[in-house]
């Protein structure tokens, strides 16, 4: 009696339904969305370009649309007129990221790969790399921290208290910021559709009776409208990860005041 | 791709000030995080050799003061 209930007892979603078991080797599903997710923006960008004609086909007509929202919504406006330089890896950062964002509500994969942290750490790594070494390239070492840490129109006497308030926010909170945003977007994207639908189809198939069937209803729908909720906030949250990396590009590039 | 560059975006434009002031409070949430963080780290450290918890909630206060006027400086002055 107490091993039949326990068997129906509903185990609610957790971190370990983002761990995934190996398929073949070492490689699980979150790699293979990866591959298949890198392929599509390769396949996507060279089949829009690769017979590129002065009047645009259906696939050449996106991709410019996408890549030109990119240099004027993104670069233009964060960087300015320099921002044409980073345009390619901004766009590129964009399409990547809203693939592996965007998957965790495809059928069959639904999975957003950007909830595991590795993914977005590497990315903001990458980020990292390019506005500091474009801020120290620009304004010089010295400069360059000088004019991070030293902002001016600010009585001397408090630059001690201010500096490494200024050097931790830029050089490590930055990347952590920008990882843990994007990361946490997307797990609990994921687990609020887990419980919605798990949680549904518990109540449908093992709780039943008006209530179960119609509790377990309710939640099968909220977790329909949930999806298309996820769906735009995968695209905002890819869209936020790439304006942020523009506006660090552009305040290394300038310094600020 | 035509050749020619994006006109320069004027301050005027809603959408643009929008994102600006979007990006401007992620910044200003890094820096009071920093603040917390390297004050607050600073005021633990001195409690723990004092042996007095004082040091560390006036770490975290100054921390966050600081760091308040810090985002006032950067974004908040006309």
């Amino acid at each position: 009696m107490l091993a039949a209930e326990a068997s129906e007892e509903f185990h609610s979603p957790g971190p370990a339904d983002f761990e995934y078991p190996q398929i073949i080797g070492g490689f699980s599903k979150p790699m293979l969305i990866i591959v298949l997710g890198t392929l599509a923006v390769a396949l996507f960008f060279y089949f829009a370009v690769r017979r590129a004609g002065i009047v645009p086909g259906k696939l050449q007509f996106a991709a410019e649309g996408f890549y030109g929202f990119v240099r004027n919504s993104i670069a233009a406006d964060a960087i300015g007129r320099e921002g044409i330089k980073y345009v390619p890896y901004l766009a590129t950062l964009l399409a990547f990221l809203i693939v592996l964002n965007i998957s965790g509500i495809i059928p069959f994969l639904q999975f957003p790969v950007t909830s595991r942290i590795a993914i977005p750490l590497f990315l903001a790594l990458i980020t990292w790399v390019i506005y500091n070494s474009v801020g120290i390239k620009r304004q010089g070492f010295g400069g360059y921290f000088k004019n991070m840490m030293f902002p001016s129109g600010v009585p001397v006497a408090i630059y001690p208290l201010l500096a490494p308030i200024e050097f931790l926010s830029t050089v490590v909170f930055r990347p952590i910021t920008l990882t843990l945003r994007l990361t946490f977007n997307m797990f609990a994207g994921h687990l609020v559709l887990l419980l919605c639908i798990l949680g549904g189809e518990f109540l449908l198939l093992h709780v039943g009776g008006l209530i179960g069937y119609t509790a377990g209803a309710v939640s099968i729908l909220f977790g329909v409208v949930m999806t298309f909720f996820e769906g735009f906030i995968q695209l905002l949250q890819a869209y936020v990860f790439v304006l942020l990396s523009a506006v660090y590009i552009g305040g290394a590039l300038t310094h600020e005041h | 791709m035509s050749p020619d560059l994006p006109p320069e975006p004027s301050p005027d434009d809603a959408a643009d000030v929008g994102r600006r002031e979007q990006s401007d409070a992620w910044n200003a949430f890094a820096l009071v995080a920093s603040g917390v963080t390297v004050w607050g780290g600073v005021g633990w450290l001195l409690s723990e050799w004092l042996d007095n918890r004082v040091y560390l909630m006036l770490g975290i206060l100054v921390g966050a003061a600081a760091a308040l006027y810090l985002v006032w400086v950067r974004y908040g002055r006309p």
